[in-house]
């Protein structure tokens, strides 16, 4: 397994995706703006491309030759993406707490980078990884409409959010208003988008590892 | 012992099937697998190494099931696609680097050794060697892990002559100690003639023959006749070709009847090719 995790970060990751974190986190200090965008610049760049790279190298047959379980193979992978994913996260929340702290007078029409927007960014991932590590697994190389239906699915989220909270006083004053403040109420959609990211990740795997065992390399 | 026993794999695709292929190599010999592109070499050497689902039917290799013992029989087992490559960006250093962790008997004199041999650089990108320097860096790693089953699927097509004989001297030095075996598959029936001490003809996904080499070569009769010969002969020929000067035919041994005034001569490995596939079209 620690094999196969190698075998990922050191051939299929271009070094370009450890650094793009860095890139795209600092979208964090456009004052005032999108910031679900910020996280799902993961999605629509790393994914498809990282993904397009397994396709052309040939990984499903590189893999599938050493003396490793299909269940490993699958195990390796998402821990990359689950890596990748908490590596865009993290940097963008440091970004944001500068952001912040850049902007502290700053009236947000979009979410503010609260710890309860990062719960929610969370969430969106958790989406993300659901729909696309178990479609992709049907073929385990066909990654076209696994990327489109996972990015329809999380920005559908992110925009249902974002309009909720523009419609919702409530939900209003709690990210933005006075409520953005409440640091522990905040710390709890946080825990909570934390645990939902692990468990649709957990299920995605399980119904992955079940989809790649039919999967033959061709 | 046997390095190889395949009993009755089945797999059906849409469009084509593996029916019933059954083949057996000792340890320590090499055996060429020949069949016309699309016959079934490449699905059954997916299969061997489980890349492909087998329908039906058991794989054993060196002793042991294949489906119950995979993990470890594949620390045994060296594998190459002549078609197929690999994280061609990559240099040999960091694609051996990251393969030789997965192996438990990696042994890096011997994969020096090898490269050496080879004359393989290894700051060289994979996307910079040769299609023949690709076969041996697959063999140097192959080797380095202490494998005892080459399989290779069609590791001399696209090689120039020089490097398709050197290739099989290797495959000849390689068993000598009567460690190794190797299956590898081809179309050209030369690299056979030279190396190969078993010979398996699958067409059409049926292996029509499987037996030593010159066994194999010995069960059939080319024949030469006139064509008022062709009708005594006719019902028990393979296949045949006419021409204004006569027939030329393949026979069964056991079915040609030497007292005929015809003329038979022991065929090559590419007669057997081409008259056993014609045979298909007959019945078409």
């Amino acid at each position: 397994m620690y094999n196969l995790l190698i075998k990922e970060l050191r051939l299929g990751v271009h070094p370009f995706f450890y650094l793009m974190p860095f890139l795209t986190g600092a979208l964090m200090l456009i004052p005032g703006w999108l910031y679900f965008l910020v996280i799902l610049y993961f999605c629509f760049l790393t994914i498809p491309n990282m993904f397009a790279g397994y396709k052309t190298q040939n990984d499903l047959i590189f893999s599938s030759m050493l003396p490793v379980t299909k269940k490993d193979i699958v195990k390796a992978r998402i821990y990359v993406i689950v890596l990748l994913e908490l590596l865009h996260l993290v940097v963008a929340m440091i970004y944001g707490a500068i952001s912040v702290r850049f902007f502290p007078e700053l009236v947000y029409y979009f979410f503010k980078p609260t710890f309860g927007f990062w719960g929610l960014c969370f969430v969106m991932i958790a989406i993300f990884n659901l729909i696309f590590i178990s479609m992709y697994y049907k073929t385990a190389y066909k990654y076209g409409a696994a990327t489109f239906a996972s990015i329809a699915g999380a920005m559908l989220f992110a925009t249902g959010a974002e309009w909720l909270s523009i419609e919702n006083a409530a939900i209003y004053e709690f990210f933005k208003g006075a409520g953005s403040d409440q640091l522990a109420n905040h710390l709890f959609v946080f825990m909570a988008g934390i645990v939902i990211f692990a468990l649709f990740t957990i299920i995605a795997y399980y119904i992955a590892i079940k989809r790649f065992q039919k999967v033959e390399a061709q | 012992m046997l390095a190889l026993e395949i009993n009755n794999l089945n797999k059906t695709y849409e469009h084509f099937q593996l029916k019933n292929v059954s083949f057996q190599l000792e340890k320590g010999y090499i055996m060429g697998f020949i069949g016309a592109n699309g016959a079934g070499k490449t699905t059954t050497i997916k299969s061997i190494l489980n890349l492909v689902r087998m329908d039906s039917g058991e794989i054993q290799i060196l002793g042991k099931n294949m489906a119950e013992h995979e993990i470890e029989l594949k620390q045994e087992i060296g594998s190459a696609f002549g078609d197929i490559n690999f994280y061609t960006r990559s240099k040999i250093k960091t694609l051996t680097n990251v393969i030789k962790r997965f192996y438990t008997h990696w042994d890096d004199e011997v994969y020096n050794k090898y490269l050496k041999k080879f004359n393989l650089i290894e700051d060289k990108k994979i996307a910079e060697l040769s299609t023949g320097m690709r076969v041996k860096y697959s063999l140097a790693l192959a080797l380095s892990h202490g494998a005892k089953l080459l399989i290779l699927d069609e590791p001399t097509s696209g090689l120039d002559p020089v490097a398709r004989d050197q290739l099989l001297d290797i495959f000849q030095e390689l068993v000598q100690d009567g460690e190794i075996s190797i299956l590898f598959s081809t179309h050209i029936t030369s690299d056979l003639e030279k190396c190969a001490d078993y010979i398996t003809y699958i067409h059409d996904g049926q292996i029509i023959n499987s037996a030593e080499k010159e066994t194999f070569i010995d069960t059939y009769r080319l024949l030469q006749g006139k064509n008022e010969d062709l009708d005594k002969v006719k019902q028990a020929l393979i296949a045949y070709k006419t021409t204004s000067f006569g027939f030329t035919g393949l026979i069964h041994t056991k079915d040609f009847d030497p007292a005929l005034d015809i003329k038979a001569s022991i065929p090559n490995l590419e007669e057997i090719m081409i008259y056993c596939s014609k045979k298909e079209s007959v019945y078409v």
